[in-house]
């Protein structure tokens, strides 16, 4: 019973423990959610955003020209400000989050493949809702590949005003949707950079695992499907990301480049001071996996750039480089999807539950 | 205690009080109602019951199905219904019939969703069938006032009791192993999580509160029953049950199970103490003076409770058979207490490898799963299994059409190659990529395949 007798002793003297402590000097300083939220939401969200809308508005203008004046040249300007505007968007795709996932912002700019049939019908029936769900794959910027790549590809525009028209529709829309996220985002900001919670819908928790999605995503769709990992081994061009313009992998470097930046909470590789991901896992002592990350994402980025010709023409004589690539990019998943996601103690799933 | 005392202490027949037994009802069946309620509330039936295409059953209950589409609310209503009959004592053995018949098939229909909280549910509301729990203070004594009682046999609360301590008792057995106490893991990873929190944020940082809290943790579990059935640390107790669930609750997304603990450790309390709420309940209403006999087949009942707690002592010891370790292997961890213990995380590849072609295809596990269930699946190995047998019977027989290539897929073999991170640890393979996992047995025994775990 002597235990017994002592126990309210104990448990006073562990709250006065705790209590006091509140005082010592020697604390651990935490590790501050809050001033990552900050970095991402003011250092990389919002300015990935505004460079968007700018390379957007770029687009649009340049189109225009394009479109009152259809010349070779013109149709040159047009193309690369749509490639700008295409890298743009692999930096903000990643956040899809807030307000960018509740306007369905990634869908409408960028699904793909492109139904090409869909949008010739389009223009042939000369009335289209662009906005309607089934239109989802005759719209978006991945839509213009077709328009700016596909062979001839001036003498569209020349011949037929329906068919610019529809180009125009399609990036009006684009513009119209980023405008629209680019003030949601500011509005959106403060509630994001205080949500540091673990639950499922904190910031902290929604960035994390949409980071690991986007990760997934550009590994199974820009690689993975095209080169057959998904049938069989059989290739699939066709699910080439802009196979037109050819230029997919670029767009796979872009990709993992900015995941790479990301994680380390810079906006360009010149910054390095930020606060990512990264220093989140060095408070956590786990140097080697914050090491293992950055040498994986290197290695991955070396061995794209290695690739002299496009992913198309890889896969006809590459297939083996290209495998080599996607189990670097494979074995990267576990680990930021298992090791550095456990150890924020985030929940990996999307759901909400009762607990256990 | 003297010899006596203490075999009227456990004697099963003893006649004491209802008092204790009726307001354990009205509480347990207003928490169902609200759990029930708010469940639906969040969409939870349609996410887990409704959107999923596959469900991981349990071994030997595979014939449980789910209902179609909407019709899956049925249960739910049926439930909310039930709950508020538990409350009100209202045809009370119907209610409760139909509270645990809905419940248990529902948590029957698919493991991912398993929690020991929703387990002892499923208990509590299976003993509440054969309790007197409308025998007072219910709409049932209104109906058939021959039946209203001022007593009951000891075991009938005592039983409850028993199921509680069962319950905290395990759950800090549980505790007793190297990582809760001398890692402080998972509470570790679980505590720094929230260093914004305002006020005891920083200190959740501390390694050392880690542990104290490991360490209080597994001594609130271990003990709380027997400070709870002392009538002078009883008070004491119980504000150690109110602060250490208030503090679960507010650090983890645990839902409606504080509040059930917190209200079901009530039935530890005084039989003057529930016979207080009751007085208050009933507002001085002069009671019932017709008591019914009390009589029960004495040797049935023994039998009954032996053959039950002797089921709830061995089968959360069952782990004990098992070679290797519990918390990676999970054999013999469900329907065992073991709550809140471990911090688990893998990523689980899946192949169709067509033997006759030499070829495979990696699997898009959201075509098959929710995310939840791919989450619990990719560390819990009988799911691995189920999940591989129902990827082998999506593709057997199938043809497979790529660009202009048809293979007809003919008794496939499905492997995975998983990697898994326990307690914070760097994760390490779980599943190798060599196993045909559809040529191992979906069965109780311990699984070779599994890559043995490594410190």
């Amino acid at each position: 019973m002597t235990f017994l007798k002592r126990f309210p002793i104990f448990i006073l003297l562990a709250t006065v423990t705790m209590a006091s402590s509140c005082k010592d000097p020697h604390q651990v300083t935490p590790f501050d959610k809050e001033s990552l939220l900050l970095n991402f939401s003011d250092n990389l969200i919002q300015p990935a955003l505004a460079s968007f809308q700018s390379s957007v508005n770029q687009l649009n203008a340049d189109y225009l020209s394009f479109q009152a004046n259809p010349t070779s040249q013109n149709l040159e300007t047009v193309r690369t400000s749509w490639k700008n505007a295409y890298l743009a968007w692999e930096t903000v795709k990643c956040f899809d989050f807030g307000p960018i996932k509740t306007s369905g912002f990634k869908a409408a700019t960028g699904t793909y493949p492109t139904d090409t049939a869909k949008i010739e019908s389009n223009i042939a029936a000369g009335t289209y809702t662009l906005a309607s769900a089934s239109n989802i794959d005759a719209i978006g910027l991945h839509a213009l590949d077709f328009f700016f790549y596909r062979e001839n590809a001036l003498s569209y525009f020349t011949g037929n005003a329906g068919y610019s028209n529809y180009a125009a529709a399609v990036i009006a829309k684009v513009k119209s949707e980023t405008d629209a996220v680019v003030v949601a985002w500011a509005a959106y900001a403060p509630t994001f950079k205080a949500s540091t919670g673990t639950e499922t819908t904190s910031g902290f928790s929604e960035l994390v695992n949409e980071f690991n999605r986007d990760y997934e995503t550009a590994k199974n769709a820009k690689l993975g499907v095209p080169i057959g990992r998904q049938s069989l081994g059989i290739q699939m061009p066709e699910y080439i990301e802009v196979r037109n313009s050819g230029f997919s992998l670029q767009l796979l470097h872009q990709n993992m480049k900015i995941l790479q930046l990301y994680y380390n909470g810079n906006a360009s590789a010149s910054g390095n001071t930020g606060v990512g991901f990264d220093d989140y896992l060095i408070h956590l002592e786990r140097e080697s996996l914050h090491t293992t990350i950055n040498a994986n994402f290197d290695e991955i980025l070396a061995k794209i750039e290695s690739f002299s010709g496009t992913l198309e023409e890889e896969m006809a004589t590459n297939p083996q480089g290209l495998d080599e690539l996607y189990n670097l990019i494979q074995s990267q998943v576990i680990s930021l999807k298992t090791d550095m996601t456990s150890s924020f103690g985030v929940l990996i799933t999307y759901q909400d539950n009762d607990g256990d | 205690m003297t010899r006596n005392s203490l075999q009227a202490y456990f004697d099963p027949f003893k006649e004491i009080s209802i008092a204790p037994l009726i307001v354990f009802r009205i509480i347990f069946g207003a928490l169902m109602f609200f759990g029930i309620a708010r469940f639906m509330y969040h969409g939870w039936v349609e996410q887990l019951y409704i959107e999923p295409t596959f469900f991981f059953t349990y071994l030997g209950f595979d014939w449980v199905k789910p209902l179609e589409g909407n019709a899956m609310y049925i249960p739910f209503v049926l439930m909310l219904t039930a709950a508020l009959g538990i409350m009100l004592g209202a045809f009370y053995r119907y209610s409760a019939s139909v509270f645990f018949l809905c419940f248990t098939y529902i948590e029957l229909l698919d493991k991912s969703n398993y929690l020991n909280h929703y387990y002892f549910v499923s208990l509590i509301s299976f003993l509440l069938i054969w309790l007197p729990a409308n025998r007072r203070f219910s709409v049932d004594i209104h109906l058939f006032p021959t039946i209203a009682r001022q007593t009951m046999f000891q075991w009938q609360s005592g039983i409850i009791k028993f199921q509680l301590a069962v319950v905290y008792i395990f759950a800090g057995i549980a505790k007793v192993n190297w990582d809760w106490l001398m890692d402080a893991q998972p509470l570790k990873i679980w505590l720094q999580a929230h260093h914004n929190l305002p006020i005891v944020g920083g200190l959740l940082q501390e390694e050392w509160v880690a542990y104290l809290f490991s360490w209080t943790g597994c001594f609130y579990d271990l003990f709380i029953v027997f400070f709870l059935l002392s009538n002078r640390f009883r008070p004491f107790a119980y504000f150690f049950v109110i602060f250490f669930h208030l503090v679960t609750w507010y650090l983890f997304p645990i839902g409606v199970f504080p509040w059930v603990m917190i209200f079901s450790t009530l039935i530890f309390f005084s039989i003057s103490f529930h016979e207080r709420i009751l007085y208050w309940l009933e507002r001085g209403k002069r009671r019932s003076t017709i008591d019914a006999p009390l009589v029960q087949p004495r040797k049935f009942v023994r039998t009954f409770l032996l053959v039950y707690v002797m089921i709830q002592l061995l089968v959360p010891l069952r782990s004990i058979m098992y070679r290797g370790d519990l918390f990676w292997n999970e054999e013999g961890f469900r329907f065992s207490w073991r709550v809140m213990l471990m911090h688990k995380e893998g990523h689980a590849t899946f192949y169709l490898y067509d033997p006759k072609t030499n070829r495979e295809l990696e699997i898009d596990n959201s075509d098959f799963l929710s995310p939840t269930q791919e989450d619990q699946m990719a560390t819990q190995p009988d799911m691995i299994i189920q999940y591989a047998n129902h990827l082998k019977e999506h593709y057997d027989g199938r043809v497979l059409e790529f660009g202009d290539y048809k293979f007809p897929i003919f008794n496939p073999e499905i492997h995975a190659e998983i990697y898994v991170s326990l307690n914070g640890r760097p994760s390490q393979l779980f599943v190798s990529k060599r196993i045909d996992l559809t040529s191992q047995p979906y069965n109780l025994c311990h699984r070779e395949w599994l890559e043995p775990f490594k410190q």
